[in-house]
């Protein structure tokens, strides 16, 4: 009985997860074996020629010939989410702690503070970025008035300001989970730690940081998988000169007309993120294991 | 109880939406901010149709919406290439054009062009170029070419930015090097990408957003460019900025009013038509808009001429996009892969 309702009583969350989620990835799936329509859209035939595009493709001089330009490109994105999710790691860790060392009055203020930006778009967040870092921005304003300099090139359009970009978007996400496992951290133990002569940094490593881990890496996941579709600041930011899988998968969709090179890339991204969750549940699972 | 609650909202919800398909609607989707709100206002008022407007910021977000089987639009605003694209897909309603009170008032060179040879399915709305324009605090000297752009001296280092999609960029690069637009030669393909390999040490960014203040703030010194934007921020913001006159050419474009396939309120959409290409309306459009009309205007009232505002008067021939065979648009899509590998 009770496991009947197990069944059935969750329907609706399978109806929605069915018609907004499974549906769709199939759709994009099915999409990525068709053959193009010559004007965008495409047309129901089983074709791997998608797939066999990402790495070769037909040279300036009509021959086949292997093309690593998308393999640049879905390594560049790895490596752009990477860098962002390690940075925001670091960045979590001590502002986790120092929210979480705080009376309650001031923890939940800032946890508030936190979340607060999550009421913006984002769009309008990054666009304050480039009234940030560009001409005549606050950065150069506040130098100018200081009296340090007299005036600096623009900030803009660079690798730096995409990733500054990218870690004030994702950092909340990480702050979140790594506050909520570094509040439970029982004080005592990190006096017991001191008391059997620990230093501090030893404190850190040993106590602090094993005990942080698991919020650390739920984080990382919820930082890691949205970066790899990261539009928006690598554009705006960054100054777009090079593509990552976000902007090829638009690229695809748009002025390339070909749907199902654009699904193909899709289903890559799909892939790797699945990669990324399915390491990190066997590891878990792992774990309780030998537990 | 709550699940009760929600699931009658929902149904209630439902049947408004539907509701909202019944008469007296007309559902725009058009270029962003492009139609002048108080002329919707107007429609509005002279006959009690209710209207509904949203805007996209590119043809393709346009045809692959179309193509992906959205409904609900009455009308769209398509450029010509894609007009031409979405007639010979089966996207657009025949709503024999020509006998529209509208088509009266189009300039005779704009019918029968071969984006719609028999004037069935669109009357033109809006035209203009794209081209380049530069902040003339920050370069001082000749705009008469491509070459000041595509080929940038060393004033013009890092201070470059072009549009985040190549439709016109490419254009503009192949009338430079005089290749044909739509090439499906790959050698003359390879020059243009060679050329725009070569440009790119000197670009900041290849984005088509919040170009007005870019360009007019200074943070560029150069940027691809459209006739009537860059003329509403010199003339309304007092930019101290200049539309290029490349003696090579400009790249045309000119958008249309048509009717989706399947659209409901077709009668609505298209008075709404015969309403935007009266002469009074299509001033006030025009006045808003900032971009140069190919039907009949008021000239007393229309406020921009060829002294105030000359970036809509080109003086240089001007070629117009056309659509592509699948075969050239691979090569474009190659040029701008490979230019951001």
């Amino acid at each position: 009985m009770r496991a009947d309702f197990r069944i059935w009583g969750l329907l609706p969350a399978w109806v929605i997860m069915g018609f907004t989620l499974i549906i769709p990835i199939g759709i994009v799936i099915a999409v990525s074996f068709a053959a193009r329509g010559a004007y965008g859209g495409f047309d129901w035939a089983l074709s791997g020629e998608p797939y066999v595009q990402i790495l070769y493709q037909v040279g300036w001089t009509d021959e086949l010939e292997f093309n690593p330009q998308y393999l640049y490109i879905i390594a560049r994105t790895l490596w752009l989410a990477a860098i962002t999710t390690l940075i925001c790691m670091a960045v979590s860790l001590p502002v986790a702690y120092y929210i979480a060392r705080q009376p309650r009055a001031v923890k939940a203020a800032l946890v508030y503070l936190v979340t607060l930006p999550f009421w913006v778009s984002m769009i309008v967040r990054v666009y304050a970025w480039l009234m940030i870092l560009g001409n005549d921005g606050v950065i150069e304003k506040a130098l100018v008035a200081t009296g340090l300099t007299s005036g600096i090139d623009s900030l803009l359009f660079n690798d730096g300001a995409m990733l500054v970009g990218m870690v004030y978007s994702y950092l909340p996400l990480m702050i979140l989970p790594v506050f909520a496992s570094v509040e439970k951290l029982d004080g005592a133990l990190i006096e017991a730690s001191h008391d059997l002569y620990a230093n501090r940094w030893v404190t850190l490593r040993r106590v602090i940081l094993p005990l942080a881990w698991p919020g650390l890496m739920a984080g990382a996941i919820l930082v890691f998988v949205p970066c790899l579709g990261a539009v928006l600041e690598p554009i705006l930011l960054g100054g777009g000169k090079q593509l990552l899988m976000g902007n090829l998968i638009q690229t695809q969709f748009g002025g390339g007309r070909n749907w199902p090179f654009g699904a193909a890339i899709a289903v890559v991204l799909m892939g790797l993120v699945m990669i990324v969750l399915m390491a990190r549940a066997l590891r878990d699972g792992g774990r309780h294991d030998a537990a | 109880m709550t699940l009760k609650t929600t699931l009658l909202a929902s149904a209630a919800l439902l049947a408004l939406s539907t509701a909202a398909r019944a008469e007296g609607e007309l559902h725009l989707y058009i270029w962003s901010d492009s139609i002048a709100p108080e002329l919707i206002t107007k429609f509005e008022a002279e006959t009690g149709t209710k209207v509904t407007v949203d805007g996209y910021n590119s043809n393709e977000d346009l045809l692959t919406k179309l193509q992906a089987g959205a409904t609900g639009y009455d009308l769209v605003m398509p450029s010509q290439h894609f007009v031409r694209i979405m007639i010979d897909q089966g996207l657009l309603e025949d709503i024999d054009a020509a006998s529209l009170a509208a088509f009266q008032q189009v300039d005779p060179k704009w019918r029968g062009q071969w984006w719609d040879e028999t004037n069935d399915y669109s009357i033109p709305v809006a035209y203009g170029t794209a081209g380049y324009t530069v902040n003339r605090d920050q370069y001082k000297g000749a705009v008469d070419s491509w070459s000041v752009f595509f080929e940038p001296s060393a004033e013009l280092q890092g201070k470059i930015a072009l549009l985040s999609y190549p439709d016109e960029v490419v254009g503009a690069a192949q009338l430079y090097l005089g290749v044909p637009f739509c090439s499906e030669n790959p050698d003359e393909m390879k020059k243009v990408l060679d050329l725009l390999m070569a440009q790119k040490p000197s670009v900041a960014a290849y984005t088509s957003d919040n170009i007005e203040n870019r360009i007019g703030g200074g943070e560029v010194a150069a940027h691809f460019w459209w006739d009537g934007n860059s003329m509403k921020t010199r003339a309304n913001d007092g930019a101290n900025i200049e539309y290029a006159m490349p003696k090579e050419g400009l790249v045309g474009w000119i958008d249309s009013l048509a009717v989706p396939k399947g659209a409901a309120n077709i009668d609505n959409a298209k008075a709404f038509i015969d309403f935007m290409s009266t002469p009074e309306n299509a001033t006030v459009q025009y006045n808003y808009y900032g971009h140069s009309s190919p039907v009949a205007l008021d000239l007393a009232v229309a406020k921009y001429t060829p002294e105030n505002a000359p970036e809509l008067f080109p003086t240089v021939k001007v070629e117009f996009s056309r659509a592509c065979s699948p075969a050239a648009q691979d090569l474009v899509t190659k040029v701008w892969t490979q230019l951001l590998q």
